[in-house]
């Protein structure tokens, strides 16, 4: 057995954890709390301090070294099952002990998997230093014998929620306090709260963090250091978990059992565990010239004190930065940039492009400063095939194309499909999403810039401050400092040659439209996603509701459109996409959150949330490719329209079935999953409204609106020599002789017409200020002359929905 | 003389006797203190007497020369090692001072000729001599000493001005006003804030008014136990003469052999045995001050009065920003009839400061005094057998030590002196409760030599620095004031802070950081910090000296100490007076100022 003489802080005086808890109790803080609440609910202070001393029962830790062997031993038997290598930076862990004896230290790992703070505490234990104690969720203790061995390894629990309970709150931050004033041992928690369940590092939770920075800025201890620990995961053990509980299947309670039925596990190979342990950041540096200290000298230090605005915001900086060196230093494994390219490949893609466009994105991470550990020489075919044999269960080889395994039962119903997809592509986007963090001021640059309606540096600059603030608690930012992160992606893209900038201009530049069409792709599912939930919102929702009722609401909402087909966005069907775009609402201030007695209520601002819609449409259709002369590309997918059309057809029945015996073919546009009911909704209400103008014309318009609501976003009727167009209105139809001949000579007849839903897509609607038609009929030769490729000559009537024609 | 020369042959008279030291000593200062030259006694480059220094002798041994003191011709034989070791030092490499003023160097007096005419006219002595003026241009801060030492001031006093009384005062204000001059008092010039620099950018005739004239006591009046003494009085001159009826003051600065009572006053000071005579402001019965609007005074001599705000109180810490403080009316006390000095070893410095607060609070004001040594600076490898330069004081430790306190850590050992005044029975009645509380903090006796010779430290104590600066070592020390709770967190982050700073700012040897408690009140601690690293490297050591010296006040001020205890504010440490007493009472002080001095006569520019 190994001899364990762990470096300590130099200022130990060493005590047992009862010793501690008993401090705990008597300190002046939990005595002033308890004479304090025995005042205010008149009872005896004994019943108090019996009631926190059941709390510090519940709460504290018992390290034994006999448990911390055990574990270890237990340990390094299952992550040899489990994992090919851990690799530790080793300076990083010298600094580590250094830092641990000269000051008190506090852990801050990144929290992906339950395996962090096992693997952390081993690898303490492994470098002979002072073994963490580590703040876990109180949800640990319900596993039987596991929680109390974690308890005797190190770990104390924290209720998830006590803001209302103010013992429970004093007895806390004394605990934490005590152990970190003493120097007892090494503090480990996570800024993020919980795991999380997407990869992408969430946004960080203050409370720990303020309790641990107060004896710093009480000066109860000369400094603390703060160590940012990146841990990331070739595979993570709980990706198809936390996919399914992002889908709304709910997340299994912590128990034995269900540890045991990880065992199953044990036999699954995943990969590699990079740990890397960041610089200790000392607090004193970051506080220097920041705090006043005015309200810690003026007030006894037990007082429990709401902290200053200023304290709260430098926590806050503190949390950020503390995140932000995290994601500095996580290792990227090549496994994420095949699935960041992957996701934007689907269904299939080739596999040598895969390896050709892995290879360049690893060059692109390079230059935004990912930290990619590429092993040695190994060539990008050997890397590439090495990331898809340990992820076997979401990706596969079939016949030289990389597809997602989203297949599962062939004949399930549509449903079931989109679900089995929709998981698929949910882990798949939990590896993409390790690259996000990295790539996201760039990005927002490059979505600026084709959001913007000019190239004007203001303008795009703009626009990346609206982008910044809807997605701020999607990706991190360090709060304030929006001009520094456009900089920062200006400068990145510059450097990656995709944009120029002048003094007053910043435009793509042609070699760069690759990298930047690229980037916005990435980010894509992100911004269609929030669109959809904005939508929900502005459109669905009622005024006010609960969270729970929020999340499985937006979710069906998705899910029907899913199905339809009308958009692609899978994401959108993550619970933490859909919480975060509610809280960027909450946080622009078009949805208003209130805390009732039951939980928080949200009331949305219709209109505030349709305006950052706006903000949206004015560029997200436009995010194919454009410029200011062209209108942007789309997809049109044909279909055949139904002869019949029965009252209550409904959506749903339209995509299952197929009968195509209809004379015409229909034509609709399936704009990149841009199209949506709020087109349709608007159709109805502005033709509606004309249609009141014209009351004589009505009989033939509501012909005209009872064939387009079949298939309301058709933008193309197509039938040659048919029937003939389906006219919007009475008047300025043409008769025969309005119809020119052919230059052949022969008749010219009916070909197709186009619909003036057109416009809605392409944005051209604005009433009195844009091109505007009823319908544009195409008359071409009866004949079809000039076979050649070469163009001719055909006729166009325009019908307007009131007023003469033009030709 | 006889008693006198029986006392300089034995350095340990036992019982030490003090009243004999005043006598004597007296005898041998009335002969020698003739006007004005009071400075031919003092060093010019340096801390107190021209005879009493630290040496190294011709063995390489440390030796403190002269007789003043008990530890005078004492050899050292362990401190040529401590210093060594703790500062890296070495005998070799030794800077020397200039071994006297270069007269050339001293800015030219330059005195307008009318104003000398009036001077003549009042019959009041003058110089405009370079050395009476560089002597009047400087306190006892490091950079000060230094410059002295090794460069020039760039604005000394133009001309030193000798009253003998208040109406002297009066008339030379008058003079200052009539001609706009700028007066700069100067009482014993112990100040360290750069009180007594003068502003570089002063263009007016800068006036040293110099009060060592103005040292009598004018009466005692026995009735009321209250004194009326000219403020120009040194402090060990005014316990002198009140001795010989019987009396004093209480009042014991460490400075008090050269301090004066005007100086006391004009910066709030505080004195060791403060517990039993309480600090200057409860000393003070009455204030009489000649500023430029007149007189300042209040009609009658009482205990306390409800007046308004106590204009003492603008007066007392105005750091002669407001006018001369003239004559001054001061509590007196019998001689006490007994005296005991005692000492305690703590384990550490933790369980010493909680003994010490629960001292202050049980026993109050029933001690003289109560101070705590942190004995061995930590981290700094100091054996308890190259201890420390106070050598006799630990050699009797030391035996203590290994019969007692084998249990103890000596490298984190802690001592309190104590010293315990009043009638007999008084006394051993109160020193066995001190002893009581301190073993519950597990402390030890460590008997009453070893108490006694702490408190002559004290006194010794300033003139080590001149020894470090002949070897590259400079230092200071600086205090402050604590709220209980806070002193141990205080005296941890601020040596801490200075180690930091001092290896951030390239210093290459390790610091020496020591602190120690050397007042008690019920609310808090006086805590004192000695500071001192050795420079060699350093291209401009002063610069960095002052930059970890703000530094380490910095982390006073953010631990919730104060800018100062007692050593005032002066120039040295303005930049912190807004954050001390906020805008508006910054504003207050300046109104008062406006007030009494619109022409800025009293132009130190000092505190505000």
């Amino acid at each position: 057995m190994k001899c364990y003489t762990p470096v300590i802080y130099k200022g130990l005086s060493p005590c047992k954890p009862n010793a501690i808890k008993s401090a705990v109790l008597q300190s002046e803080q939990v005595q002033y709390v308890i004479k304090q609440l025995a005042k205010e609910m008149g009872e005896s202070p004994d019943i108090i301090q019996e009631e926190a001393t059941e709390i510090l029962d519940e709460m504290g830790h018992r390290m034994q070294l006999g448990a911390v062997r055990f574990f270890a031993f237990t340990l390094s038997k299952i992550f040899k099952q489990l994992f090919q290598r851990v690799c530790v930076n080793e300076e990083g862990m010298q600094r580590l002990q250094h830092a641990i004896q000269e000051h008190p230290v506090v852990l801050l790992p990144s929290h992906r998997s339950y395996v962090d703070f096992l693997m952390l505490s081993y690898l303490l234990y492994t470098y002979d230093l002072a073994l963490p104690v580590i703040a876990a969720g109180i949800d640990f203790l319900g596993m039987k014998i596991v929680g109390e061995l974690l308890r005797r390894a190190g770990a104390f629990f924290m209720r998830r929620s006590f803001g209302g309970n103010r013992l429970y709150w004093a007895v806390f931050a004394e605990y934490v306090k005590t152990m970190l004033r003493s120097g007892y041992a090494p503090i480990e928690f996570f800024l993020e709260g919980t795991r999380s369940r997407t990869a992408k590092t969430l946004t960080p939770k203050f409370g720990l963090l303020s309790i641990v920075m107060e004896p710093f800025f009480k000066r109860e201890v000369f400094d603390t250091y703060l160590v940012p620990i990146s841990i990331s995961y070739e595979r993570i053990l709980e990706e198809s978990l936390y996919a399914y509980e992002l889908l709304g299947v709910p997340k299994p309670k912590e128990s034995t059992s269900g540890l045991l039925k990880a065992r199953r596990i044990l036999s699954d190979n995943f990969g590699t565990i990079h740990i890397y342990v960041g610089q200790p950041v000392s607090l004193r540096t970051l506080a220097s010239g920041r705090i006043n200290r005015c309200p810690y000298n003026l007030v006894p230090r037990h007082l429990p004190q709401k902290p200053s605005e200023d304290i709260q915001e430098f926590v806050s900086d503190v949390a950020y930065k503390m995140e932000l060196l995290q994601i500095e230093n996580m290792v990227l494994s090549p496994w994420v940039l095949v699935a960041a390219v992957l996701l934007q490949n689907l269904p299939a893609m080739e596999f040598e492009l895969l390896i050709e466009k892995t290879l360049w994105l690893k060059g692109l991470t390079q230059t935004f400063g990912g930290f990619i550990e590429w092993p040695d020489n190994l060539c990008a075919k050997k890397a590439v095939l090495s990331g898809l044999t340990l992820h076997s269960n979401i990706a596969s080889l079939v016949d030289g194309h990389v597809v997602l395994n989203d297949k599962g039962m062939e004949d399930g119903a549509v449903g079931e499909m989109v679900f089995r997809h929709a998981l698929a592509v949910l882990m798949c986007a939990t590896y993409r999403n390790q690259l996000l963090n990295v790539f996201v001021r760039p990005a927002l640059v490059a979505i600026a810039l084709q959001m913007a309606p000019s190239f004007r540096k203001e303008e795009v600059y703009s626009c990346f401050n609206f982008l910044r603030d809807v997605f701020s608690d999607e990706f991190i930012f360090f709060p304030g400092i929006s001009l520094k992160d456009f900089e920062e992606g200006c400068f990145l893209l510059t450097k990656c040659d995709a944009i120029q900038t002048s003094q007053q201009e910043i435009y793509p530049t042609d070699k760069g439209s690759g990298t930047v069409s690229f980037l916005s792709a990435m980010f894509r599912p992100f911004v269609e996603g929030y669109q959809l939930i904005f939508r929900y919102l502005s459109k669905e929702m009622k005024e006010a509701f609960t969270e729970k009722q929020f999340i499985p609401g937006v979710r069906n909402f998705v899910f029907q459109l899913l199905e339809k087909g009308s958009t692609q966005c899978y994401e959108a069907l993550s619970s933490d996409m859909q919480k975060n775009a509610l809280s960027a609402l909450v946080q622009l201030g078009a949805v208003k959150k209130k805390k009732m007695p039951s939980g928080f209520t949200y009331n949305v601002n219709q209109e505030a949330v349709s305006k950052i819609l706006d903000m949206f449409d004015d560029s997200a259709d436009a995010i194919p490719e454009h410029n200011e002369f062209l209108f942007p590309e789309y997809e049109i997918l044909i279909e055949p329209e139904e002869p019949e059309f029965p009252a209550d057809s409904t959506d749903d029945e339209q995509g299952a079935e197929d009968t195509s015996k209809g004379a015409k073919e229909q034509e609709e546009l399936g704009a990149a999953g841009t199209a949506d009911e709020a087109f349709q909704s608007l159709d109805e209400e502005t033709l509606e409204a004309m249609a009141k103008h014209e009351t004589e014309e009505e009989k033939i318009f509501q012909m005209f609106k009872k064939q387009v609501a079949a298939e309301p976003e058709q933008i193309i009727r197509y039938c040659r020599g048919g029937e003939g167009p389906l006219w919007v209105s009475g008047e300025n139809r043409p008769e025969e002789k309005d119809i020119p001949n052919c230059v052949c000579g022969a008749k010219r007849i009916f070909e197709f017409q186009i619909m003036p839903q057109l416009l809605n897509h392409l944005q051209v609607d604005s009433l009195g200020e844009s091109i505007d038609w009823g319908t544009l009929v195409v008359y071409t030769c009866a004949d079809s002359c000039g076979g050649g490729s070469e163009y001719l000559e055909e006729f166009i009537w325009k019908q307007d929905y009131s007023m003469g024609c033009t030709l | 003389l006889e008693q006198a020369s029986r006392w300089e042959c034995d350095c340990f008279p036992k019982p030490y006797n003090r009243k004999a030291f005043w006598i004597c000593s007296m005898l041998i200062l009335s002969l020698m203190f003739f006007f004005p030259l009071r400075q031919e006694l003092l060093k010019w480059n340096g801390w107190g007497y021209n005879d009493s220094k630290f040496i190294f002798n011709k063995k390489g041994q440390a030796e403190f020369t002269g007789k003043r003191y008990r530890l005078g011709g004492m050899v050292l034989p362990t401190f040529k090692e401590w210093i060594e070791k703790t500062f890296g030092a070495s005998l070799e490499h030794k800077t020397t001072s200039r071994a006297s003023l270069n007269v050339n160097d001293v800015p030219p007096s330059i005195v307008n000729e009318e104003f000398l005419q009036d001077l003549r006219a009042t019959k009041i002595s003058y110089s405009q001599d370079a050395e009476d003026r560089v002597f009047r241009a400087h306190g006892h801060c490091l950079h000060e000493i230094f410059v002295l030492r090794e460069g020039m001031f760039k604005r000394i006093p133009d001309i030193v001005v000798w009253p003998v009384c208040h109406e002297d005062v009066v008339k030379i204000v008058e003079l200052a006003c009539k001609h706009n001059l700028c007066i700069i008092p100067f009482g014993g010039g112990t100040s360290v804030s750069s009180a007594l620099e003068c502003p570089e950018e002063e263009k007016r005739t800068i006036v040293s008014l110099d009060t060592s004239q103005m040292n009598r006591i004018l009466w005692i009046d026995e009735k009321n136990l209250t004194a009326c003494v000219e403020a120009g009085i040194v402090g060990q001159d005014l316990e002198k003469q009140l001795a010989e009826s019987g009396f004093c003051t209480g009042h014991e600065p460490d400075s008090m052999e050269f301090s004066s009572l005007g100086g006391w006053v004009a910066t709030r000071a505080s004195g060791m045995k403060k517990n039993i005579y309480g600090n200057i402001e409860d000393l003070v019965i009455h204030i009489k001050m000649v500023t430029p609007r007149g007189i300042v005074e209040k009609n009658c001599q009482v205990p306390r009065m409800s007046t308004g705000p106590d204009i003492h109180h603008f007066i007392m810490g105005s750091e002669g920003t407001l006018g001369v403080v003239t004559e001054v009316t001061i509590k007196i006390r019998p001689v006490p009839e007994y005296q005991k000095y005692g000492s305690v070893v703590f384990p550490n410095f933790e369980r010493g400061v909680a003994c010490l607060r629960e001292v202050a609070k049980i026993l109050r004001a029933l001690f003289a005094s109560i101070c705590l040594f942190l004995l061995f600076a930590k981290g700094h490898a100091l054996k308890p057998q190259v201890a420390s330069i106070f050598t006799s004081f630990l050699d009797g430790l030391k035996k203590f030590y290994i019969t007692k306190f084998k249990g103890f850590d000596p490298n984190i050992l802690c001592v309190a002196t104590l010293l315990f005044e009043g009638d007999r029975e008084k006394v051993l009645q109160h020193e066995k409760q001190v002893y009581d509380i301190a073993t519950k903090f597990g402390g030890l006796a460590a008997g009453e030599d070893n108490g006694q010779r702490g408190y002559m430290l004290t006194f010794v104590i300033a003139y080590l620095r001149d020894l470090g600066l002949d070897y590259y070592v400079i230092g200071e020390s600086f205090e402050t004031s604590v709220p209980w709770d806070r002193v141990l967190d205080l005296c941890r982050n601020v040596k801490e802070r200075i180690v930091r700073e001092c290896k951030e700012k390239g210093v290459q040897f390790a610091p020496l950081s020591t602190c120690r408690v050397t007042q008690t009140y019920d609310a808090g601690a006086c805590v004192y910090f000695y500071f001192a690293f050795n420079y060699r490297g350093i291209s401009d050591p002063i610069h960095v000296y002052e930059q970890i010296e703000r530094a380490a006040r910095e982390e006073i001020l953010a631990n919730g100490g104060s800018l100062s205890h007692h050593h005032g504010v002066g120039k040295l440490r303005k930049r912190w007076m807004k954050e001390s007493i906020s805008d508006v009472g910054l504003g207050m002080l300046r109104s008062v100022k406006e007030y009494v001095d619109p022409n800025n006569i009293f132009g130190n520019k000092n505190l505000l």
